[in-house]
């Protein structure tokens, strides 16, 4: 129950550009005390923006912060902290290298002193506080070493330390699956009883009905209104969020698609068998002893949280310098000994999670990103090893037309493209030459609506002609929507095969925390 | 047995040239910044020193103005980067050639060209009595005044960043400085104070050299141990009591190399001229798997 | 309508250019404030230091004397520098080049054979040199990842090392010296002359100009070299080998200095001697890292610059000599230009 009706921080007119894009369009914004205030929208509609302002990571271009009726000047984070207002971002914003207790007493006072003479008070602080919230985590681990939703806690409790008043969750529950957002919701009640407002930022409409009281839409960077949750429905809220008619999402703002019946084929593209893999980063995960088949005309989807396997598993496919033991075969062919150009010549392609540092060369023109992984096809190849630029230029130009990227011409530097774009030039290089097999991570990872059935549409398109997609995603949400079957990952280990008729969210959420 | 005594003594001279240059590397280095930049800063520092001792008769004077020199460089490193966001390493190698060329260049233009080269005044040896008497103990603490300062700031910066407040948060700018700068730390700051302060350092080592060592300043003095301390913060993962062990035995290696330059051996003396160097090496070699650094090492930092 | 279009191409070349000209213009400044407040007329030192170059005949070949050296070890660092190493290693695959080809060209020098073998293999010798020494720091980085800036700087001290030390003992030095030197090595294998004065190894570091370009700009190779450098993360997942290409530009780097460092032997000093390396204040390989750092990796850039910076240093002998200003002054204009290049680089790319 919101206690006061009165507004303990509010945004008027604020502005914010970044280059060329508007991303912030004179927003008022205001959050009562004690109340758990959503502020939904699309990915890219601003949200992140507005609360990097309110906490004094970014300046803006105009507008004014009130603090309890108060105009206050936010510079840095130094300032929002005296003001009581913590943010738990959504990359962790912890020190990997130091314990939760050094990373929560972390730019405190310490009774003045200036020396750190030892955590015992702070411990004694930290352990209190872990109880009364339902929070806990151990103390003395280096934080590298803990899971995601574990670190989650560890920032709720490093705001709560510091007195926060106010407390900023940006995307909380990317990480979370299943019982674990119960929790997050029940420590979320108690926060709130105990006096403290909480900012929740999602897309997830589902989400934002089951945890807050109001919720105010943010689209393309402008207000567009806020809205009692139990006077609302999600029709409502979808088209305050969305432009457009006929708007079809899903309750988590996905598009609403329902994959037609095809028919997969005889023989699978795509055959793991007790692979094993060396670690890619110092003291990462290996998989275990995975096996599985992906078939032509299907969508096989990866569910896993984020550091179970799943990079591990796409990059064995296209980089089998990684497989430590155990086999992939593609059309019939073991992978073990080609190199990534030849897996690519053999009909495969991969979209890389991270599109900014892994699938693009940001600085390059849009014409040398599609060449990347086709950089040593035979078509692109004079006798000498020369390339034939030319002909790469007409190629280019052709995919940005069939692809629909909207740019001037080919030689742009691909990072002036919006993200979307963007992610079109990666399918347009994915599918630049046919392929059988498609693996693809994260392909919608900080998508809009718009972008996001791009690529929904590419992989069922693909599927409809009888290829194969091996679909990494740690969105369970997406993946249910396309996929034909679904594996999990958890610990390295492929634990589970659920065919789409038997898809249960809540099964599938508890093998991936391991239940 | 007075020859090893001799031998020793001579090493423990030698030490603080390493210990202070490679010290000042790891105090910015904590803070992310990699100062590359040794090798002209020493040089510049150590024609600064050399200058100012001679011209004021003063030895002080001359550690003073060769760490202030120092501290401009450290200073102009960090203020550049972290302003344009221009690569720490770039800055630093330009301030390398910088350094050289302004080190001769005042030396030329105080004293122009001239054939016998005046000595400055050196820093001066402190005797503690009895203690010195005895062998093997002398050798460490019948030193000057700075080897003493040396000893001290090993200590010091031991315990600033692993033992205090700063420390955690010094350390914690150099890890992750978005989760620094997240907890109100000034990340800026920070990094301008340890850059200039271990430019300090290094202008001490550098000004070391004519003011202790040779007594005069010959150009290119400094002889690549600008970056002999670059290897040495590097297998020493940037921690400060490594990098003491680190600088003993680059210390021990010049000190031996020197003494069989003089000795009446097959090998041509240049080949032991090369030990350091080689020495370098072999040690990144040796410990490539087991280096850690700072996570954000070299990397600027901004917030959008 | 014509006017707009001029107008527009004319602010995009000054958009292009700006950076560059503020930085000149700075340095220029500092130097000149410099140089009034030490006593020199400063309209005589700039007129000295701009116009050497061009006032004689003499003076023309000296500029293409020391850019046919510096275009080379530009692109020494310039080509490991596009995928984000320091090559700051050659001074020392120069002077090891240099090395190299005195020993061989003192082994052979009774052997007969046509003049051109000789030089053929010679520099061919020199370049392998220069290309396999860089490959050490080279093959430390791809393998075991030590940083180049130290690796590359230890081996220019062993160099100059080693160099001493093949100029200093028999049967290589030259008797009755007292700077430490080689023998000569005979006429015929020395390289020949084009307008009198100008070795033909200028003509060959212009073959190099070319061979870079076509490598960088046309070859699978230099794409893949190009893509490393915007994204070294994105070009691994998409199949290039950092390793290989790790390799090959340190290769490539080495091999050019290396290059250098034997025509200098053969083409201007006729044997090894200590220094031969260095011009106007420090080494050949100091300025290449000035000059590309000024220049960039763009193929057709670095000539450009390298030839404005051999004008520069060539004034600069000239006003050591005639002035008396010490050749150190301009020594620090470089640097100071190559720092407000790089600044002013990224202030205006905003």
């Amino acid at each position: 129950m919101v206690e006061s009706t009165s507004n303990i921080l509010e945004t008027r007119g604020i502005s914010k550009r970044f280059g060329e894009v508007q991303a912030l369009y004179k927003v008022d914004f205001s959050v009562r005390k004690g109340e758990i205030h959503g502020l939904l929208g699309e990915n890219g509609a601003g949200k992140s923006t507005l609360m990097n302002i309110l906490y004094g990571l970014y300046k803006p271009d105009e507008g004014e912060i009130y603090m309890e009726g108060r105009k206050v000047h936010i510079h840095s984070p130094q300032d929002s902290l005296k003001l009581g207002i913590g943010m738990i971002h959504q990359m962790s914003t912890l020190v990997p290298e130091f314990t939760a207790v050094e990373n929560i007493v972390l730019g405190t006072e310490e009774s003045g002193s200036r020396v750190r003479l030892d955590f015992s008070s702070a411990r004694k602080e930290i352990l209190k506080l872990s109880e009364k919230f339902g929070l806990k985590f151990p103390l003395d681990v280096k934080v590298k070493e803990l899971s995601a939703g574990t670190k989650q806690k560890i920032e709720i409790i490093r705001a709560l330390y510091r007195k926060a008043k106010i407390l900023i969750l940006d995307e909380p529950t990317a990480y979370l699956v299943g019982d674990e957002f119960d929790q997050l919701l029940k420590s979320l009640k108690v926060l709130v009883e105990n006096g403290v407002t909480v900012i929740f930022i999602t897309h997830k409409i589902r989400e934002v009905m089951q945890a807050c009281h109001r919720a105010s839409v943010l689209k393309g960077g402008r207000m567009q209104g806020t809205v009692e949750i139990d006077k609302t429905t999600k029709e409502e809220l979808v088209s305050l969020m969305f432009t457009g008619q006929n708007i079809d999402v899903t309750d988590s703002a996905l598009p609403n698609v329902v994959p037609e019946p095809v028919k997969r084929s005889e023989k699978p593209i795509c055959v793991v068998k007790n692979l094993n893999t060396r670690p890619i980063v110092k003291d990462g995960i290996v998989l275990k002893d995975v096996s599985f088949e992906v078939y032509g005309g299907e969508i096989f989807g990866i569910a896993g949280i984020s550091g179970n396997g799943q990079k591990e598993l796409a990059e064995a496919i296209v980089n089998p310098s990684i497989i430590a033991s155990g086999e992939v075969v593609i059309n019939g062919n073991p992978i073990s000994n080609l190199s990534t150009i030849d897996i690519f010549k053999m009909g495969v392609f991969y979209t890389p999670e991270d599109r900014v540092y892994e699938a693009i060369l940001p600085t390059a023109s849009i014409k040398k990103n599609l060449l990347l992984g086709h950089h040593r096809d035979e078509a692109f190849l004079e006798k000498m090893r020369t390339l034939r630029w030319n002909r790469i230029k007409g190629v280019s130009k052709e995919l940005i037309r069939k692809f629909n990227v909207k740019t001037p011409h080919e030689e742009l530097e691909i990072r002036k493209l919006s993200g979307g774009n963007i992610q079109k030039v990666v399918f347009a290089r994915a599918l630049m030459n046919p392929i059988d097999l498609l693996v693809t991570h994260n392909p919608t990872a900080g998508l809009d609506m718009s972008s996001v059935k791009f690529v929904f549409e590419q992989l069922l398109d693909l599927r409809k002609n009888g290829k194969a997609i091996l679909y990494l995603n740690e969105d369970l949400d997406e993946l249910m929507i396309v996929s034909d079957r679904i594996g999990v990952l958890h610990e390295g280990c492929l634990v589970a095969i659920f065919h789409r008729d038997e898809f249960d969210k809540n099964r599938i959420g508890a093998l991936m925390i391991g239940g | 047995m007075e020859v090893v005594n001799e031998l020793l003594k001579q090493m423990v001279t030698y030490t603080p040239i390493y210990t202070l240059s490679s010290l000042g590397l790891v105090l910015g280095g904590r803070a992310g910044i990699f100062n590359v930049s040794g090798e002209g800063t020493m040089l510049a520092a150590a024609s600064a020193g050399y200058i100012v001792a001679l011209q004021t008769g003063n030895w002080l004077l001359g550690i003073l103005a060769a760490a202030a020199m120092g501290a401009a460089f450290g200073f102009t490193l960090v203020a550049i980067h972290e302003t344009t966001k221009v690569s720490q390493f770039i800055i630093g190698i330009s301030l390398v050639i910088l350094g050289a060329g302004l080190s001769d260049l005042l030396y030329k233009l105080v004293l122009g060209v001239q054939l016998f080269i005046p000595e400055a005044p050196k820093v001066p040896e402190i005797r503690i009595p009895l203690l010195s008497q005895i062998p093997f103990l002398s050798a460490f603490i019948n030193q000057n005044v700075v080897v003493y300062i040396t000893y001290a700031l090993v200590i010091f910066v031991y315990y600033l960043l692993y033992k205090t407040k700063q420390g955690l948060e010094l350390r914690a700018v150099g890890e992750n400085p978005k989760a620094a700068d997240v907890v109100g730390i000034n990340v800026t700051l920070t990094r301008y104070v340890t850059t200039t302060l271990g430019g300090a350092l290094l202008g001490i080592a550098g000004g070391y050299l004519p003011l202790v060592v040779t007594g005069t300043y010959t150009p290119n003095m400094t002889n690549g141990r600008g970056f002999i301390a670059v290897g040495i913060a590097i297998f020493a993962s940037w921690r400060p009591e490594r990098t003491f062990l680190g600088a003993i035995l680059f210390a021990a290696i010049e000190v031996v190399a020197l003494q069989m330059q003089l000795s009446d051996t097959l090998i041509p003396y240049q080949f032991f001229l090369m030990t350091p160097f080689i020495g370098i090496l072999v040690v990144m070699w040796l410990f490539k798997k087991k280096v850690e650094f700072p996570a954000s090492l070299g990397k600027p930092y901004s917030r959008e | 309508m014509e006017n707009s279009i001029s107008s527009a191409r004319l602010k995009q070349l000054w958009f292009l250019i700006r950076p560059y000209v503020f930085a000149l213009g700075l340095a220029f400044l500092f130097t000149g404030v410099m140089l009034g407040l030490l006593g020199f007329n400063v309209w005589e030192a700039f007129k000295t230091l701009v116009t050497t170059s061009f006032s004689s005949r003499f003076q023309i070949v000296e500029t293409f004397k020391k850019f046919t050296p510096l275009v080379l070890t530009t692109f020494a660092f310039a080509i490991p520098f596009q995928i984000k190493f320091f090559n700051i290693g050659s001074t020392g695959q120069m002077i090891m080049g240099g090395t190299i080809a005195t020993i061989l060209g003192l082994g052979i020098s009774s052997i007969k054979m046509p003049s051109a073998l000789a030089i053929i293999l010679i520099l061919t010798a020199a370049a392998l040199t220069g290309a396999f020494y860089s490959l050490i720091a080279g093959a430390l980085k791809a393998y075991h990842n030590i940083n180049p800036i130290v690796s590359t700087i230890m081996l220019n001290f062993v160099a100059i090392q080693f160099t001493n030390f093949v100029a200093t003992t028999p049967p290589w030095q030259a008797p009755l010296t007292g700077h430490p030197m080689s023998k000569e090595l005979p006429e015929w294998m020395l390289l020949p002359k084009i307008f009198s004065e100008l070795h033909v190894g200028f003509l060959i570091a212009l073959g190099m100009v070319a061979f870079v370009y076509f490598i960088m700009k046309k070859t699978v190779i230099g794409y893949e070299i190009e893509s490393v450098g915007h994204n070294l993360r994105a070009a691994e997942v998409h199949g290039i080998n950092i390793k290989k290409t790790t390799l090959v530009t340190f290769f490539l780097g080495g091999m050019l200095a290396g290059l250098a460092g034997g025509i200098e032997v053969l083409g201007v000093h006729g044997r090894l001697v200590e220094g031969f390396a260095v011009t106007s204040g420090a080494e050949y390989g100091t300025f290449g890292t000035l000059t590309a750092l000024i220049s960039g990796a763009e193929p057709l850039a670095v000539p450009a610059v390298a030839f404005l910076m051999s004008i520069l240093l060539n004034g600069a002998d000239s006003l050591q000599r005639s002035l008396m200003v010490p050749v150190e002054l301009v020594f620090l204009t470089q640097a100071l230009i190559v720092i407000l290049v790089v600044t002013m680089r990224e202030r205006f790319k905003k």
